[in-house]
């Protein structure tokens, strides 16, 4: 069961239109490493995680993404505010505004739409662990070439509070790797899958 | 198992603990050892993270925007310290002192959410139990810009 809660994690107060910057912001709602694609990465992989311990830190982050994608869209929908059909044209953002308008649609940045592909549900607890960690890092950088592209410090605040949130979750994801492998033949921590074979 | 890991050992806050020998072909991260030091509630939520020892900004670019002006403003930040604390408590569920802190940080948390829910509304479907009328409909959604 999930609950709404009416608020953002953090403020998103954007006082200028600037589609310019939606055009690239937009992957991190429904890119290859954005926040849809985190928040289903963890809340699907918590179903083969093994160890009750460690189902915790998946959901929890899982829904920590789920608030990261409102934020985000929260971004995209402020920057596009009120924009006029002069401002769509000089921010090359026709393309775009074409087929959604102003609404905010789940794609990367290069107009591909959300796929699935760019998330993995191994089954195995190393493997998805470590995909888990690889994930964050990538949404790192691509919040770092988003620091690099936008010159709103309404924006950047925002930016740079979801790329901390990167850096964070790496570290637990880390220590959950830890956690997990702790548990397994130290003499051969691959001689099995625990999500899978009977010990 | 334990006496793999070198808890004995003590790290600044910027390091953890990592054992001195491990299986090949894994990867390691250290173990974040304490809670404290952390940064105070406002901080916390400016910076993106409660602990001083995981706030790594890209080029050292630390947000300056003030958050106080908005009227969510200590309920953002006192359910920010919470949520790390509990992210933190999930890799160190041992860990009482942090646990205990965490329950004071809900207590606060849960008053200060008292408040907001009195004077502007709704945060969630069951705080219309303080409502006069159904008000969970009314602005301002949380996308919405507000001055």
């Amino acid at each position: 069961m999930f609950v709404y809660e009416k608020r953002l994690q953090y403020p998103v107060k954007i006082k200028n239109t600037n589609p310019a910057l939606a055009k690239f912001i937009i992957s991190q709602y429904g890119g290859p490493d954005g926040e849809l694609g985190a928040s289903l990465r963890y809340l699907s992989q918590r179903y083969s995680m093994p160890y009750p311990e460690l189902r915790g830190l998946l959901t929890d982050i899982g829904t920590e993404e789920l608030g990261h994608l409102e934020m985000v869209a929260s971004i995209v929908q402020q920057l596009t505010r009120n924009m006029t059909v002069e401002e769509i044209k000089k921010a090359g953002f026709e393309t775009y505004f074409v087929d959604h308008t102003a609404g905010v649609y789940p794609q990367f940045a290069s107009g591909t739409p959300w796929t699935a592909a760019t998330i993995a549900v191994k089954g195995d607890v190393i493997t998805d662990l470590t995909e888990d960690m690889g994930a964050e890092q990538k949404a790192r950088t691509t919040y770092d070439n988003i620091l690099r592209l936008s010159d709103d410090p309404d924006v950047n605040n925002v930016i740079r509070f979801l790329r901390e949130r990167e850096v964070v979750h790496f570290q637990r994801f880390g220590e959950a790797l830890r956690l997990a492998t702790e548990k397994m033949d130290q003499k051969n921590v691959y001689v099995i899958n625990p999500a899978f074979d009977k010990k | 198992m334990d006496k793999k890991r070198a808890d004995t050992q003590v790290c600044d806050y910027k390091s953890g603990t990592l054992m001195p020998c491990a299986p090949l072909a894994l990867a390691y991260v250290p173990m974040q050892q304490s809670a404290k030091p952390a940064y105070d509630s406002e901080d916390a939520l400016k910076r993106g993270t409660l602990f001083p020892g995981l706030d790594l900004p890209f080029m050292n670019m630390v947000n300056t925007a003030d958050l106080s002006d908005t009227p969510l403003c200590e309920v953002m930040t006192l359910k920010f310290v919470c949520h790390e604390l509990h992210l933190y408590l999930d890799t160190h569920p041992k860990d009482k002192e942090a646990f205990e802190t965490l329950k004071a940080m809900l207590k606060l948390a849960r008053e200060a959410e008292r408040r907001y829910v009195e004077k502007y509304g709704p945060l969630m479907c069951s705080d219309l139990e303080y409502s006069e009328e159904f008000n969970w409909l009314c602005d301002p959604w949380p996308w919405l810009y507000q001055k």
